[in-house]
């Protein structure tokens, strides 16, 4: 079975811009994360959080910029490429598809594994035993993000809570490198929002991956980030570590009316 | 431990005396019967690649009566004169193969067109199919038809005779030979499509069918498993074609219409999208309605008998309004088809059997188990 | 030369017809999602009443009772059966279904009762021809692209500048969102419904006269040519499906035209000519000619 043991390579964003139909939505941004690293990417709705992320993914092609990860140049890359080389993510409304939470971590399991049509359909011994050993697996991964009990689960009947954390399972089970969650605790009350935040801080050790986060829980991002980007109107208007960020004037101009305390509550 | 091992036992079980059962039917049924068993089994392998293409995958397809008829004439042309006339057992063989190869030219296609547009677009396969066949005379015999060579396997024949068998007293003839074939070969689809399922593919088609984007970001090669899950749905296509053309002893153009693929696709539906146990009941229910209907007309009210008056409702008229009439009540009361009426009826059987016996402590810890191995196959 | 003008008329004579029953699918599809497989009996029944109407009622008025009614029988199957049919997101999967058990039912009886029979419908133009120049042409032809252009127009109008087509733009963007801001999309749908089942009454009328020998028990399968005109234009938009369609009516009408040049395509390749067009169409461009293209939302 393959596990990634090296560490990850810096993740390099250069003057990235996107735009919708003379929408400009991200504006020449760039910042870097440094291997290993919790990396968070904050700002206002609409600044280009999201857009940012379906970049990084592969899902948008920026108008002109790169996003090099160690020698792979990911703006020339498929989604199905960019995951093959360690890049999981999850989104920011929950998309999770049928089955059991076993079901859904098995799919992170898809580039790791080989089995294809034919070896799955004549259920081959070795196609029997990989799906074996990559269950094992979903299962650890499983009970480390607290989803063990609910492992045969159907997704559609767990807690939005639990639902959100198959995501962060799923990706997990990428085994990535680098690992973007998009608003990892958005609707989770304060106990789940501890749990989640554990859970990242305890992969990052464990794994030694670098992560992306987008979050408007600024508590959970000042607790757990290395390092900031703020986003505003689609462009990167400071960065810094965490207590940077913070007495920066042009971040608390853009979060003005908004703030920082007010969701500082969890 | 124990406790799972009983359960195994019992779904096993069940599936091990239906094996038996339907081994037993050529002792007990006449022709007729197992003509539509036959047929039933033909089908059934044909939704169940249509099922993992369409209620798997989410891709319409309005084109699998087209890869019938690649397997149903490619058998015939390859195991015929004219024709290469190869080894009949062989033929049918190359004729499932061709039928992936089919599959396979329209990729570019099946690859890169979503759900209802595929569907569509696939309905050009049909009507240039069977424009095909009309016109290219020479391997297809045009509006005639050809007929069937047999199969034969190491010198036994799948006909009446050649050589003569008679079994516990029953005389094997050609339905009584082709009824087993056709089980070994649905067999087959069951034991390969449940595989593909529940494997590392099926998952990655479910995905794409429920999202895309998640599908992508999660490494599946969107394109590929499209075309894929195309290639694979023709073969069992081709493979139900082959067993038709011959159970019918001769294949005509007419029979591979678009009214063919709808019905395909009214099975996949009428069963329940994504079980490969729902297609199997689709298949069933759509094949043997009209049949039982012709030979059961004199019997039903309101229906006359062929070659009565004008203006009445013949046996075949019947069929299709009740086979019309099934397809809307049956979506109308049960979305998720027979499959899913299936296990809204065994999940309340089973909330009132611990009414009924409150001191059995032993169905409660099954329950969940068999619940979530049902909803896993259950992807609609 | 008067062989290709003839042809190019003939194009655009069957491409009005055709634009009439695409129309109705596009509406249909941006009202609810579904793809109907009962257009092809609505499209029968209309002709059907046309046909056993017009002695008592004339032509005129047969015509209008067989489009009003079978604006309503849509409607109704649309209000009655499929929006009862499902409510989560696979809903407009199983409608599809549905409307396929639907036209088997309503084919099965159309069927039955025209039987073998030839139907007129006792239009005025009958067989007559108009010389224009160079070309004679049909006066079924002419009646057919000018009814069709008056009628289309008039369902673009009623896209445009109803509260009616407001909503049906709005129920296409976001469903959930229209239902919020108050869009009755049951009322939205049905309506959509009953415009294409007029639309497709109309059409029979056209799809029968000269130069084709009258209403049959099959007349209905025309309607399927629509699918790929519809597809073309990308399924959700009027105006593609216009142009889908008289591409789809040109193709027909040319290879038909030019039979004995194309003959190594074999007799008859006129009618799936179509779908080969289609085919090549979707290579290009997989949603169609005038799908709205945009980044995908996540």
């Amino acid at each position: 079975m393959t596990t990634r043991t090296a560490a990850p390579p810096a993740l390099d964003v250069r003057d990235v811009t996107v735009r919708f139909a003379g929408l400009t939505a991200l504006d020449d941004v760039s910042f870097t994360v440094a291997p290993g690293t919790v990396h968070a990417v904050i700002g206002p709705n609409g600044a280009g959080k999201s857009t940012c992320f379906n970049v990084l993914s592969g899902l948008y092609r920026p108008a002109q910029g790169s996003v090099r990860l160690g020698d792979a140049e990911l703006t020339r890359l498929a989604p199905h490429r960019i995951a093959a080389l360690g890049v999981a993510r999850t989104f920011q409304n929950i998309v999770t598809t049928q089955g059991t939470v076993a079901d859904n971590l098995m799919l992170g399991r898809h580039v790791l594994s080989r089995a294809g049509f034919a070896a799955s359909a004549l259920r081959l011994p070795r196609a029997a035993r990989e799906q074996r050993e990559h269950l094992a697996r979903a299962r650890e991964i499983a009970e480390l993000t607290g989803l063990g009990e609910h492992f045969e689960t159907p997704v559609a009947l767990l807690s939005y809570g639990d639902r959100k954390r198959v995501e962060l399972a799923r990706a997990l089970c990428l085994e990535p490198r680098v690992l973007l969650l998009d608003e990892p605790v958005a609707g989770m009350n304060a106990g789940e929002r501890a749990r989640t935040a554990e859970v990242v801080r305890d992969v990052r050790a464990e794994l030694g991956l670098s992560v992306v986060l987008v979050e408007h829980d600024m508590g959970l991002v000042m607790r757990l980030a290395d390092e900031v980007t703020v986003l505003d109107f689609g462009r990167a208007i400071a960065h810094g570590t965490p207590d940077e960020v913070r007495r920066d004037p042009e971040v608390l101009r853009a979060y003005l009316g908004t703030g920082t305390t007010g969701e500082d509550a969890a | 431990m124990s406790d799972v091992l009983t359960s195994v036992l019992r779904r096993r079980g069940g599936s091990l005396l239906l094996a038996v059962l339907l081994c037993a039917l050529p002792f007990y049924l006449d022709a007729f019967w197992l003509r539509i068993g036959l047929f039933s089994m033909a089908a059934a392998i044909g939704a169940v690649g249509i099922g993992l293409l369409s209620g798997t995958a989410g891709q319409l397809s309005l084109g699998h009566a087209f890869f019938l008829a690649v397997g149903a004439y490619g058998y015939v042309w390859l195991a015929g004169e004219p024709g290469p006339g190869l080894p009949p057992a062989l033929a049918a063989v190359l004729a499932v193969l061709l039928a992936g190869a089919a599959g396979g030219l329209f990729s570019p296609v099946a690859g890169r067109v979503k759900g209802v547009y595929l569907g569509v677009a696939t309905l050009a396969l049909v009507f240039l199919g069977h424009h095909v066949l009309l016109t290219a005379d020479s391997v297809t015999g045009g509006f005639n038809g050809r007929s069937v060579p047999p199969l034969e396997l190491g010198g036994f024949s799948f006909t009446e005779t050649d050589p003569e068998l008679t079994v516990l007293g029953v005389p094997f003839g050609a339905e009584e030979r082709l009824w087993y074939l056709g089980l070994a070969l649905f067999a087959l689809t069951w034991f390969t499509a449940r595989g593909l399922l529940r494997g590392r593919p099926g998952r990655a088609l479910v995905a794409l069918r429920d999202s895309e984007t998640a599908a992508s970001v999660m490494g599946v090669q969107v394109a590929r498993y499209r075309s894929a899950a195309f290639v694979v749905s023709s073969m069992y296509a081709g493979l139900a074609g082959v067993l038709l053309a011959l159970s019918f002893r001769r294949v005509v153009p007419d029979y591979f219409s678009l009214a063919l693929s709808v019905d395909y696709l009214a099975m996949i539906v009428i069963g329940g999208l994504g079980s490969v146990a729902g297609a199997t009941a689709g298949a069933v229910f759509i094949t043997a309605l009209p049949l039982l209907m012709t030979r059961y007309a004199d019997q039903l009210p309101l229906v006359a008998t062929p070659g009565s008056g004008d203006g009445s409702i013949g046996p075949t008229e019947a069929a299709r309004y009740l086979y019309g009439a099934a397809i809307v009540v049956i979506l109308l009361y049960a979305p998720d088809g027979l499959h899913g009426l299936a296990r809204r009826t065994r999940a309340r059987l089973r909330r009132r059997r611990p009414v009924t016996a409150p001191s059995d402590a032993g169905p409660s810890p099954r329950t969940p188990a068999t619940t979530t191995a049902r909803a896993k196959e259950h992807t609609p | 030369m008067t062989g290709l003008l003839d042809n190019l008329l003939n194009g655009v004579a069957l491409g009005s017809v055709y634009a009439l029953i695409a129309l109705g699918f596009v509406t249909i599809f941006k009202a609810s999602g579904v793809l109907s497989f009962a257009h092809g009996s609505l499209l029968l029944l209309g002709g059907y009443l046309v046909a056993v109407l017009h002695d008592d009622l004339g032509f005129a008025g047969a015509l209008a009772l067989a489009v009003v009614v079978t604006a309503l029988v849509a409607g109704a199957l649309d209000r009655l059966v499929l929006q009862r049919v499902g409510t989560d997101s696979h809903a407009a999967h199983v409608q599809t279904i549905v409307t396929i058990g639907i036209d088997i039912i309503l084919v099965t009886d159309l069927a039955r009762r025209i039987g073998g029979d030839l139907l007129t419908l006792g239009d005025p133009w009958g067989d007559s021809v108009t010389d224009l120049g160079p070309v004679t042409v049909a006066d079924s032809r002419i009646a057919a692209i000018v009814v069709s252009a008056v009628a289309i127009a008039g369902a673009f109008a009623l896209f445009r500048f109803t509260p009616w087509g407001l909503s049906l733009r709005a129920a296409a963007e976001d469903a959930e969102a229209a239902a919020l801001m108050g869009v009755r999309l049951t009322r939205v749908r049905a309506i959509a419904w009953c415009l294409a089942g007029g639309l497709a009454a109309l059409a029979a009328v056209f799809l029968v006269a000269f130069p084709a020998p009258g209403l049959e028990r099959t007349t209905g399968q025309i309607a399927l040519k629509a699918f790929p005109a519809a597809i073309l234009g990308g399924m959700a938009s009027p105006v593609g499906a216009l142009v889908g369609s008289m591409l789809i009516g040109l193709t027909e009408a040319l290879v038909a035209g030019y039979q004995s040049d194309l003959h190594v395509l074999g007799e008859g390749f006129g009618d799936v000519a179509p779908y080969a067009v289609m085919v090549l169409v979707l290579l290009v461009r997989p949603t169609g000619l005038f799908a709205a293209r945009g980044a995908a939302r996540v």
